[in-house]
């Protein structure tokens, strides 16, 4: 690829620009990837020199610290009580008790039991006295797994929190002085025995020198008042109060405040089940090994993953089923995605146009769509398209469209069923994008138009040259967001056609691949599905997170918009 | 020089009079095309839009069968697939189910998710980005994946099958932190300025959100009240694996659902899905053409936002 | 009415960007200080270090005696008025004046001492007929009463004022600088002002400090600054239309001093002459100020520089004529109309050549190094302290 400075590049022609620009998009992707594992490492270097830092802290503050402080490396909060800041130390100590107990009496076992996820699964034992077998359960993978999460979160939360507390004590013994005081000290001792030092052989000998002497105790009552003084100068400020602490939960703490429930419901309705789901993509838990009822399930390490994506040695049906439904999902999310996105903003436009009345009953119109609840829509329209629903019924009729024609029955083809998802995606989305393309419009200052007019441009070239590319500018993230959307837009796909046609050929793999599939429909199907595989779900759900990663990264790291936000402002 | 330049814009003058009135006159016949054009796209897409509302409307009062039909008009009129839904399936129920979460849902999930927006638009603290990378890392997880895990936890705090209206407004709002990004744009046009002035003026912050923030949030309260009102009326994936079959906790979009669920099924029950569909439309299309204007000013917002 | 001290202040911004070095500013009490610089120069975060709205990176802000580096903006006892009046659009103009009084706690204020208050301040500023309206109906003139007032009501140590009145049409600006300082006589307390307009900053205040990129250039009254400028930067920012620089040699012939710019010579004022030399600068290139307002029309004479006009500005008052001398350096020339014929007038336009030459008593000189001022012992202005 040549490179231009930017005059040279001015000078191009348009197809010559534009096929610099197309290249360098491409040139720019190893670039990007290049770059983002640059910012990875950086993040990592990063976060081991913080560690690192941490540790020099954790000793420095012990071997500096006065006595309080070093009793709180044990007795959690232990220098917050002992110099006054009640509610603080409270809280800590109360939390190590918590911990200490919760450790002692549950937590050891779960983790203990992390390894194996249980040794014993339900056993049927005979009872002679009714004549039947009864079951008696024992260990319990799935609890046993889940707990060891949680208790993981809880160990981690305490180190943090035991760090904070370690933390606190420094920052108290900076602001009532403590630690500068002692350190003022450390070097006043320094001084003496330098100066001892220097006198050494005056004041080791049998009989002084009186004068000598008085010379060095003169020297040494100087040292010592200029310590002193400082000593004293040191500032001595109060520590917070409990009173204050809770003043600034409403001030200058606010943050915390407000945080603590929404990220509380994150960790453990988001976080806490995407850390346990992806341990179980390396365990054998399905539907026959619930890990209670029949069998124990206990890891497996990489084999799932081995199933899945290896060609030569895993499952083919999986990593067929598995290519073909990726392929398609990206192949839909493209096609859902800038579908919507072009023909909504030419119904904006449309509906936009100077002259045309009725603007609001046009708009009005289409948002009937997004008020009423996907489902009903959904479901309606799949039951429209559906085999002898009404839209096949009438083609056949007036149209005299072939018996065997069907939109995404079980016979459809593949692309059939395919184009017909796309086409009523589009009825779905156009709304949602004439709505937003709508309010972009109103917002395109009024004097780009008056100015493009005098400059000479028509209608049609102020669509192009001005209305198109400010929507495309503000939009772009918009696309990004909305392209990982489609990956995983589970509604359309399942309400619609459920997945049908099915496809023969991946049907060896679980959960009834059919041709519409997406990989988060797929994933559904198999948690739902006869077997219940929640591993391959697992894995599945992994793998999409790894390519939207990937594509959310590249595209964050090519595209214009996301680096020139002030062109249009 | 000039006098060249003079004589050329002598000579331009004539030429161009006749010209310029001829295209006026085109100018005008053209936009008389292209909007006759224009209404007979809008014409056709209203058509194509409201075909399907119309056809449902119109299936739900076929008295004469229940099944899936292959022409609109019904050839007896009647209410008797309301009548049934009423009586013979707990629709009622489901109904009421759906309204609870939706209420209840909306009010705690405006509550979790102005903290959120707020904090990371109007305050600045130590890990404010870190949180915000996380979060959008985060996010790209499908969301799914999570159901079997929270169905488990669920299932052990009993808050599943009947007692599923609990068990899902948990769901539904936990993790609601995560759909912050179109309220923070909101927070983010406020001018920056207030805060200060309020600060200056004697507030601490949490005063600031209530007597300054707050009332000007009007429309992105309404958006956030609106949106995530509607949310549990489609939900169907989490609501059908917490209600776990069992059709006291079910919503409606999962009771209207399995209506639909077998061949079988569909021959008993496709009038009375359409007959549902209708009526729990009814009320969320009043509710949301009420309130358009804040959705469309959520929907902007949030797209130039980004 | 408080003594606000600045010491050692510094902000600086994540990624080591320092926007303020080193500030140390002792304000008096009832003072009126205004702090003045080009944009970027740090004057308003400075202010803002004062309000508490940004954080002091290094030293410590002082009122009335107390260290307020740690307290919150709301108990630092100031009232701010902010460049875009900052009035809050869902109260009226009465709640929006009566919103700091309402929050006050210990003693809370009873609602007639809230009314009377409000009620005398909008007296004050004239807006009393538009208490019941919201600032969404009132013009950019009577936002600015209304933020004004809102600042006033308050009994506050110290009041500050950033660029108030740049967001105001030029005549409006005229007609509210005079407000201010009728107002401040009211007032009576420690105001610091914040503009970028060096008219606001001769006109309005006691003392004005003069900023750039971080530092302090110059402190001292309006006289000061404008007839002793410590450096050139201060030099060429107050005083309109700007200073005009020139390099130029000091010479020595028949024991009086010279300075040659643009192949004129001119003669320095005796005192400032030996004042020169003894500072060692004889015969050695040098800065030469010279204000529009010294320049004088002459005929062609020795001495005179000869320049040609490129634009004339008709002033009404005064014209200002922008000449290039033969070097080719831009100079600004002041010409009061009333020295001028109708015919003299007429002739001035671009292309004509003149000559003109400027007072001895009111030159500036300037090292072309440090661009520090050669006469006033003043600190040199970038000196960093080692860290």
């Amino acid at each position: 690829m040549k490179q231009y400075t930017d005059l040279e590049y001015l000078k191009l022609s348009g197809p010559e620009k534009f096929a610099n620009r197309f290249s360098r998009f491409f040139f720019g992707i190893p670039r990007a990837l290049l770059k983002f594992l640059k910012a990875i490492g950086r993040f990592f270097a990063n976060i081991g020199r913080k560690i690192a830092n941490v540790f020099v802290n954790i000793y420095r503050t012990f071997a500096n610290g006065d006595w309080k402080t070093r009793v709180s490396y044990f007795v959690m909060g232990f220098g917050n009580l002992s110099r006054g800041q009640i509610l603080r130390g409270l809280l800590f100590l109360i939390f190590q008790i918590i911990f200490i107990v919760y450790m002692a009496v549950w937590g050891w076992k779960w983790l203990s039991q992390m390894g194996s996820l249980g040794v014993m699964g339900p056993e049927e034992i005979y009872d002679e006295v009714y004549d039947t077998y009864t079951t008696i359960y024992h260990d319990n993978s799935f609890k046993i797994l889940l707990y060891s999460v949680l208790t993981l979160f809880f160990i981690v939360g305490f180190i943090v929190t035991w760090y904070f507390n370690i933390e606190q004590n420094r920052i108290a013994e900076q602001i009532i002085g403590s630690s500068q005081r002692k350190a003022l000290r450390i070097s006043c001792k320094k001084e003496i025995k330098l100066l001892k030092n220097e006198y050494k052989t005056v004041l080791k000998a049998k009989e002084p020198d009186p004068n000598e002497l008085a010379q060095y105790k003169e020297k040494e009552n100087d040292i010592k008042a200029r310590y002193q003084a400082e000593i004293e100068a040191v500032p001595v400020k109060k520590l917070k109060s409990g009173k204050d602490d809770m003043r600034s939960l409403v001030d200058d703490q606010f943050h915390k405040t407000l945080l603590a429930l929404p990220l509380l419901g994150i960790l453990i309705f988001t976080v806490m089940p995407i850390i346990f789901m992806i341990l179980v993509a390396f365990t054998n838990y399905d539907g026959a090994h619930n890990g209670y009822s029949n069998n124990l399930f206990h890891w497996v390490g990489w084999d799932n993953f081995n199933t899945m994506l290896n060609w030569q040695t895993g499952n083919k049906a999986y990593s067929a089923a598995f290519g073909e439904i990726l392929s398609w999902t990206l192949m839909w999310s493209v096609f859902a995605t800038f579908t919507c996105y072009f023909l909504g903003m030419f119904v904006a436009i449309l509906i936009n146009k100077k002259g045309i009345k009725l603007k609001k009953l046009w708009r009005t119109i289409l948002i009937l769509t997004i008020a009423i609840p996907q489902f009903i829509s959904l479901l309606y329209v799949s039951k429209l398209f559906a085999d002898k629903g009404i839209v096949l019924t009438y083609l056949q009729k007036w149209f005299h469209v072939p018996e065997t024609f069907s939109f995404y029955g079980p016979n459809a083809s593949a692309w059939t069923a395919r184009i017909t998802v796309i086409v009523i995606n589009i009825w779905i989305g156009i709304p949602y994008l004439m709505l937003m393309a709508t309010g972009i419009l109103m917002n395109i200052p009024e004097d780009l138009y008056e100015s493009a007019k005098i400059d000479g441009a028509n209608v049609f070239q102020q669509y192009v040259k001005i209305t198109l590319p400010y929507i495309m500018f503000i939009t772009g993230p918009y696309l990004l967001t909305s392209f990982i959307g489609n990956m995983n837009n589970f509604n359309v796909i399942f309400l619609l056609t459920g997945g049908a046609p099915t496809n023969a050929s991946a049907s060896a793999a679980s959960g009834s691949v059919g041709y519409t599939d997406l990989l988060i429909t797929w994933l559904f199907k198999i948690t739902t599905g006869a077997n219940s595989e929640y591993y391959m779900a697992s894995v599945i759900g992994i793998l999409i997170f790894v390519v939207t990663a990937f594509i959310a990264m590249i595209v964050y790291n090519v595209m214009p918009s996301t680096k020139n936000e002030e062109d249009f402002q | 020089m000039s006098e060249e330049l003079n004589q050329v814009v002598v000579e331009q003058v004539p030429v161009q009079k006749p010209k310029k009135e001829k295209r006026h006159m085109g100018i005008k016949a053209k936009r008389i095309i292209s909007n006759t054009f224009v209404y007979i796209l809008l014409v056709i897409m209203s058509i194509i839009w409201l075909a399907p509302f119309v056809c449902i409307v119109l299936q739900s009062f076929r008295c004469e069968s229940t099944w899936m039909t292959g022409y609109i008009i019904p050839k007896q009129w009647g209410f008797d697939n309301y009548v049934r839904l009423f009586t013979k399936t707990k629709f009622p129920r489901w109904f009421l189910n759906t309204t609870i979460i939706s209420i209840a849902t909306a009010a705690l999930q405006l509550i979790i998710i102005l903290c959120m927006s707020y904090t990371l638009s109007r305050l600045r603290f130590k890990g404010r980005k870190a949180l915000m990378n996380a979060m959008l890392v985060l996010g790209l997880f499908p969301g799914i994946l999570g159901m079997i895990i929270l169905y488990r936890i669920l299932a052990d705090l009993h808050l599943t099958q009947q007692n599923a209206i609990p068990g899902l407004i948990l769901v539904y709002t936990a993790s609601s932190g995560m759909g912050y990004y179109v309220s923070k744009g909101f927070f983010d046009t406020l001018p920056k300025s207030l805060d200060e002035a309020a600060r200056v003026d004697g507030a601490n912050r949490a005063q600031v959100l209530f007597k300054v923030i707050l009332p000007l949030s009007k429309p992105i309260i309404i958006y956030t009240l609106l949106t995530s009102f509607m949310g549990p009326w489609g939900d169907f994936v989490f609501a059908r694996y917490v209600s776990f079959g069992h059709s006291d906790g079910m919503n409606v979009a999962v009771g209207l659902q399995n209506m639909l669920g077998s061949a079988a099924s569909i021959n008993a029950n496709y009038t009375t899905f359409c007959a549902g569909g209708v009526i729990v439309a009814i009320p969320i299309t009043i509710l949301f053409m009420c309130l358009q204007k804040y959705y469309v000013e959520g929907v902007t917002g949030g797209a130039v936002k980004g | 009415m408080a003594r606000v001290k600045l010491t050692n202040v510094k902000k600086i911004y994540q990624g080591n960007v320092t926007a303020v070095h080193d500030f140390n500013l002792d304000i008096a009490d009832k003072e009126f200080i205004v702090f003045v610089g080009p944009s970027g120069c740090g004057k308003s975060t400075t202010l803002r270090m004062v309000a508490g709205l940004e954080d002091i990176s290094e030293g410590t802000v002082e009122i009335d005696g107390e260290v307020v580096n740690d307290l919150q903006p709301k108990d630092r006892h100031i009232s701010m008025v902010f460049q875009n009046y900052a009035l809050y659009p869902h109260l009226t103009v009465f709640e929006n004046m009566a919103f700091p009084l309402r929050l006050l706690r210990h003693p809370k204020m009873s609602n007639d001492e809230i009314y009377r208050r409000v009620t005398e301040a909008a007296e004050v500023l004239g807006i009393t007929q538009f208490l019941n309206r919201k600032p969404k109906a009132l013009s950019g003139g009577q936002r600015q009463r209304v933020a004004i007032g809102r600042a006033m009501v308050k009994n506050c140590k110290v009041f500050l004022m950033d660029e108030p009145l740049s967001n105001l049409d030029a005549k409006l600006r005229n007609q509210m600088r005079a407000e201010i300082i009728l107002l401040r006589k009211k007032i009576n307390t420690t105001f610091i002002y914040v503009t970028h307009d060096q008219t606001e900053a001769m006109t309005l205040g006691d003392r004005i400090v003069i900023m750039k990129d971080g530092f302090i250039m110059q402190v001292g009254s309006p006289s000061q600054v404008f007839d002793k400028p410590d450096n050139l930067f201060v030099a060429e920012f107050i005083g309109a239309p700007k200073m005009n620089i020139a390099k130029t040699n000091l010479v020595k012939e028949g024991g009086k001093y010279y300075v040659t710019p643009f192949g004129s010579k001119i003669l320095v004022d005796g005192e400032k002459g030996a004042e020169l030399k003894k500072r060692g600068y004889e015969s050695q290139e040098i800065i030469l100020g010279f204000r529009p307002e010294h320049t004088v029309l002459s005929n062609k004479a020795e001495g005179a520089c000869h320049a040609t006009i490129t634009v004339n500005e008709m002033m009404g008052s005064e014209l200002h004529l922008h000449v290039v001398t033969d070097d080719g350096s831009p100079v600004i020339i002041r010409v009061p109309t009333i020295q001028l014929t109708d015919k003299e007038r007429e002739e001035m336009v671009a292309g004509k050549e003149i000559y003109f030459t400027f007072e001895g008593k009111v030159m500036h000189f300037f090292n072309p190094e440090t661009e520090v001022s050669l006469f006033y012992d003043a600190p040199a202005p970038v000196e960093e302290k080692p860290e």
